[in-house]
């Protein structure tokens, strides 16, 4: 499933930001659930968010067009050493629920990420971009950075109609637009 | 509420910037509340964007949702479905469940599909969800006539469960085979041909259906993605190894890897490249012989531009080396290392001793901006991109993974080996330049990317020391590797090409020059770069390995004997000593205590002799005096013992255990009683039997018997506490008594203090414990002392050598015997097969539990609880589940009524009792009190109502049994005492 879908711009700023899981950091998790603790947990919980997005831009901008379009997992996301230095081939294959496939695609003035599991295709998720980007520029004719920062919501609403919880449900460019549509933006 | 709606879009926005909006959770559940649909919206985004399972109002929300999920507008109702995913918890499924169900067969498939999706999320946190709603999800896929993007949408969640338990969806293998055979939509093809690679594994059968319309789809689609998927599929599903060996099986792998081979070199898309190099990884393992056909493709794939792809393939070369192509692979790699700059200062001169080609100085440009500014397209010509030291990491690592696999089972020539060790200590990354912001360029594949600071050239001077120890043959040759290294260190100082990378060769080659002091080329040479003055800037660590390795190539130049003690001679090992000793003083106060102790060590051992060596006269022509003895005995032996073998990491473990000796087993088997007996002894027999013992033992260890003699009388000696009393010593009025009786009897004795008689006495168990736990029989020389079996593995290797190929026989050197571990090999069994599988086991012993914790990765879901739901018998089985659900609903039904029924009751006696209380005139306080009792009381009774639920009475029992409780509060609070409201509020 896909676990997030980012969006951000050349110079690292968010324009999108869509977790279809919730990030669960070790300390999040360690934290006992007390109500007064709530408040600096979700503070941290941003807080990791912002700073996977710059790892995330770190790794992206870096790289020229001519390169693939994926990307080794960042520090935040990769496996915890001790469970790859003892098995180092073996767990690759399997499927399960940790990320392991980043995917972006470089439009323009903008970068849009894909972070799922490998129970996803490479290759369809960049297909899935594509339906994404081209939505998108159906509803704006001729999208641009702009349009996304005054009409998030619109980008909010395509995604809707696309991806559900992290699970591809439309990828028929007709049908989402038509969906969005529907919901009078 | 419109401008709220557009603070809180706002809001949002700003969010996704990292400003913490939970405070604002109740104004997003306000403007979700909202009637207007564009607010709504709003809301709905605010509580999907910062709402998490733990948020407090989402309580709050459940009506809200329910009343959303049931809106006449499809719109509307899209929303909860679409937030849904985002906030749920086990709770909220569990009320959510019955409105979300019939959504599955809402008119709009838009509607359907969400809702489809959306109990798959729901199921991940609760189960029990998809038993109710599978059977209807399982309706939707095999209806022919469903929207094909629904029946797409229940592919994906299928796909999604599908791994988490294959058993279960195996019965939809004809429909799905359908779907893929004539779907036109290739994303669901996609989805199925990945579900069934995951059910391969437990039917065999599909394997032989699927081949047919898989073989077709590869040859004939024009998707790439779905091409990559088919081939994907075919080897995770281990079609390709069910198949082997029919000319099937040869057909459709060959198939597979000409596609793959296409894919990287035909289309000349990097994407593609990578994939397919991700699927030649997965092949590579188990048919390496396919992966080697193409190893042209793939070595190109290592000088890739790109260095994601470069990694994938070095991934690949690592699997598909071979003693043939071993020297090629590892050349090319170590060409590429030394042709493209390092990515961070190489200003340094001295790294232009490594060779490069054409490579212009790269004094003129910082390297900083050399990384930024190489932008695609524009690759300065001729100059190879500067590599990360990330990847200069991998690579060197790699490569000794590759030349050291097997024991070295591909290396042909070792000299060649080690000339490419010395190289990688020059090319290795610095130490200090892992830092955070490069290692994020490469998430290594492996873990190694972990700690700070590491050094690779730690591991290369470890391969190179290994090959010193293990390879008799080229032990000369590493030897004077590795004294290049070191001299080369001393002349030059920062000799490595950047900052201290390839320092921590250093421990490994000193090791070598010491231990191997004989065979270097230059003994002084080595010895004076050893004991230069910029030693004293090495970390501690390093300068350990110094101190051990100077005093022994001292030996070694010292020690002979065979040289004259002429009065030159005598000089120079003065000065020699001197020198070290002039070395090791000021080491003797350094900081690191490792180092202190060893160099407090040899400087008194370096001060012997050189007092020996001045003692000593010089032999003249008339007189012959010997070597000082010191010299040319003592201090050799130090270090002239046997030679070192490599020791297998569990051949301590093998030591069989001396026939007879069980750890576990207790050494005395009457230990307690034993114990108990001296404490009885300490509490009571003070009187007679501690003086008995000490008198009568004394002179038995004085009279120079045997100790052991004295140790197989335990009997006597228990006896003689037995003396005292031949009643039983555990009526505690009997030792009272004669305790009593003794302190009346010692009350005048001028040796015993009378209330002290419990310490004094404590010598004695232990004695006694002492001297009974060695009654067995101690024979050391039973302990059986096992021969180490060293000749059988080097004469197995060496059997085993000439059998490899031999490569272009650039040297004429016989086969090379590799010295393997030396191990202990008990009766022919299988070298340390075991002992790796023990140490496996153990490692999952340790490394499972923690992997489980540790494997909650940063956006990871946990749906374990899913992989234990069994959809087995769905039908029945989800029967049961609506039947639970119903059955829940009618339990919740009952539970109002009971609660109604409570209420009345509880307003009656309310009522009764104000009439109780007007009659007595109670202060209106009372009334007050009452009032906020009723809403406590009210959460009271749903907590016990909860209970009872919960041990499965029926709500009738629940009713009557909080009644009476209720009677009881309710009274205690009628007499107005605010104390009772605080306990009851506080329940």
């Amino acid at each position: 499933m896909i676990n997030a879908i980012l969006v951000f711009n050349n110079s690292g700023q968010p324009r999108l930001t869509k977790f279809y899981t919730q990030l669960t950091t070790a300390t999040a998790t360690l934290k006992p659930s007390l109500s007064p603790f709530s408040r600096s947990r979700r503070n941290q919980d941003t807080s990791v968010q912002q700073k996977l997005i710059s790892e995330i831009f770190a790794l992206v901008s870096h790289r020229p067009p001519s390169a693939c379009n994926f990307l080794p997992l960042p520090p935040l996301l990769a496996p915890p050493p001790s469970s790859t230095t003892t098995t180092t081939t073996t767990t690759t294959t399997h499927d399960d629920d940790t990320p392991s496939l980043l995917t972006y695609r470089h439009y323009a003035t903008l970068y849009f990420i894909l972070i799922s599991t490998s129970t996803e295709s490479p290759l369809a998720l960049l297909d899935l971009i594509q339906v994404f980007v081209e939505a998108l520029d159906r509803l704006f004719e001729n999208v641009c950075e702009l349009d996304l920062i005054f009409n998030f919501e619109t980008l909010h609403a395509v995604l809707g109609e696309m991806v559900v919880g992290g699970v591809v449900v439309e990828t028929a460019l007709e049908r989402v637009v038509e969906g969005v549509r529907a919901q009078g933006r | 509420m419109d401008v709220k709606a557009t603070a809180l879009l706002k809001l949002i926005y700003l969010e996704m910037f990292g400003h913490d909006m939970s405070w604002a959770s109740f104004h997003v559940l306000e403007v979700m509340s909202s009637a207007k649909y564009v607010q709504k919206r709003v809301g709905y985004l605010g509580a999907v964007q910062s709402f998490r399972p733990d948020t407090e109002v989402l309580m709050l929300a459940t009506n809200l949702l329910k009343k959303d999920l049931s809106s006449p507008s499809p719109t509307t109702m899209s929303l909860p479905i679409l937030t849904l995913p985002h906030i749920t918890t086990p709770s909220l499924s569990l009320s959510l469940l019955p409105d979300l169900l019939p959504r599955l067969s809402h008119s709009q498939a838009t509607i359907r599909k969400k809702t489809i999706v959306t109990l798959y999320r729901l199921a991940v946190v609760y189960p029990e969800t998809l038993r109710a709603a599978w059977p209807k999800i399982r309706e939707r896929l095999m209806d022919e006539g469903e929207d094909s993007s629904v029946t797409a949408a229940i592919v994906n969640v299928v796909c999604e469960l599908g791994w988490r338990r294959p058993q279960d969806f195996l019965p939809l293998a004809p429909r799905l085979f359908d779907l893929l055979v004539d779907g036109g939509n290739n994303w669901m093809a996609i989805k199925i041909i990945k579900l069934f690679a995951t059910l391969t594994p437990l039917e065999p059968r599909l394997v032989k259906k699927l081949l047919t319309p898989l073989m077709s789809i590869i040859r004939t689609t024009p998707a790439m993605s779905l091409l990559y998927e088919c081939i994907n599929g075919i080897i995770q599903g281990g079609i390709l190894d069910s198949v082997d060996g029919t000319s099937e099986g040869e057909e459709i792998a060959s198939l597979c890897v000409g596609k793959l081979r296409g894919m990287i070199v035909v289309e000349g898309d990097p994407n593609l490249k990578y994939v397919a190099l991700l699927a030649f990884n997965k092949i590579v393992s188990s048919h390496p012989h396919l992966v080697a056909l193409q190893q042209d493709v793939i070595l190109d794939c290592i000088d890739d531009a790109d260095i994601t792809i470069r990694l994938r393939a070095l991934d690949l070369v690592v699997g598909m080396v071979s003693s043939d192509n071993l020297m090629s692979v590892v050349g090319r790699l170590m060409r590429q290392l030394r042709n493209s700059p390092a990515s961070s200062s190489s200003d340094n001169p001295l790294s232009d001793r490594v060779p490069r080609f054409d490579v212009e100085p790269m004094a003129d440009s910082d390297d900083e901006d050399a990384e930024e500014s190489l932008k695609p397209g524009e690759k300065r010509s001729g100059q190879p991109p500067p590599l990360p030291d990330d990847y200069r990491f991998s690579v060197i690592q790699r490569i000794l993974e590759m030349c050291s696999r097997e024991m070295y089972a591909n290396i042909v020539d070792f000299e060649w080996y080690i000339d490419v060790l010395v190289q990688l200590v020059r090319l290795a990354p610095a130490t200090g330049a892992r830092t955070y912001s490069q290692g994020l360029h490469y998430g290594l594949p492996g873990g190694e990317s972990g700690g700070k600071g590491y050094d690779i050239s730690e591991n290369v001077g470890s391969e190179l020391r290994n090959v010193a120890v293990r390879v008799r043959d080229v032990r000369p040759q590493a030897t004077r590797a590795a004294e290049t290294l070191v001299t080369a260190e001393q002349k030059e100082g920062a000799f490595f090409s950047v900052g201290n990378g390839g320092r921590g060769a250093l421990t490994s080659a000193v090791w070598i020059v010491g231990e191997y002091a004989n065979l270097l080329l230059d003994r002084s040479g080595t010895l004076s770069s050893l004991l230069s003055p910029s030693t004293f800037t090495f970390p501690a660590e390093i300068l350990s390995v110094y101190l051990q390795a100077v005093p022994k190539i001292f030996s070694s130049l010292v020690g002979s004997d065979r040289t004259p003690w002429t009065s030159e001679r005598k000089a120079m090992t003065a000065l020699l000593a001197t020198r070290v000793i002039h070395f090791l003083e000021p080491l003797a106060s350094h900081p690191s205590l490792e180092v202190q102790e060893r160099a407090v060590g040899f400087l008194e051992l370096m001060r012997l002799a050189s007092e020996a060596i001045s003692s000593q006269q010089a032999s003249s022509i008339n007189e012959d005096f010997d070597t000082p003895l010191l010299l040319s005995q003592a201090i050799p032996t130090m270090f002239d013992g046997f030679e070192l073998n490599p020791v297998a990491p569990g051949a301590q473990k093998k030591v069989p255990l001396p026939a007879g000796l069980d750890l576990d087993m207790p050494i005395n088997q009457n230990l307690s009683h034993i114990l108990r007996l001296a404490e009885f002894d300490s509490v009571m027999d003070n009187a007679h039997d501690d003086f008995g013992a000490y008198y009568n033992d004394k002179p038995v260890a004085q009279g120079g018997e045997p100790a052991i003699n004295s140790l197989n009388e335990p009997t006597s000696e228990t006896q003689s506490y037995q003396r005292g009393g031949d009643e039983s010593y555990l009526d505690p009025t009997v030792l009272a008594r004669r305790r009593a009786e003794r302190r009346e009897r010692n009350k005048d004795d001028p040796f015993y203090i009378g209330e002290n008689d419990f310490t004094s006495g404590t010598s004695t168990p232990l004695h006694n414990i002492h001297k009974n736990s060695n009654g067995d029989e101690l024979d050391i020389d039973a302990i059986p002392i096992v021969k180490l079996d060293l000749g059988g593995n080097d004469l197995n290797l060496a059997s085993d050598m000439p059998r490899k190929p031999r490569g272009n026989g650039r040297s004429g050197r016989a086969a090379f015997n590799i010295g393997a571990d030396e191990n202990i090999i008990l009766e022919g069994e299988p070298l340390d097969r075991e002992y790796l599988e023990e140490t496996e086991a153990g490692l999952d012993d340790v490394s499972r539990p923690k992997r489980n914790r540790g494997k909650k990765t940063l956006l990871q879901v946990d749906s374990s609880g899913l992989g234990t739901l069994s959809l087995a018998s769905n039908d029945d089985s989800a029967n049961d589940g609506l039947m639970e659900v119903q059955r829940l609903r009618q339990e919740e039904e009952q539970m109002a009524k009971a609660m109604k029924e409570v209420e009345r009751l509880r307003l009656e006696m309310q009522r009764a009792s104000e009439r109780i209380q007007a009659a007595k005139g109670v202060p209106p306080e009372g009334t007050l009190v009452k009032k906020k009792t009723k809403r406590v009381k009210v959460t009271d009774i749903s907590g016990d109502s909860k209970a009872t639920r919960k041990s499965a009475k029926e709500g009738k029992d629940g009713q009557e049994q909080s009644v009476p409780k209720k009677k009881r509060k309710k009274k205690k609070l009628i007499h107005g005492d605010t104390e009772g409201l605080v306990a009851s509020s506080h329940s």
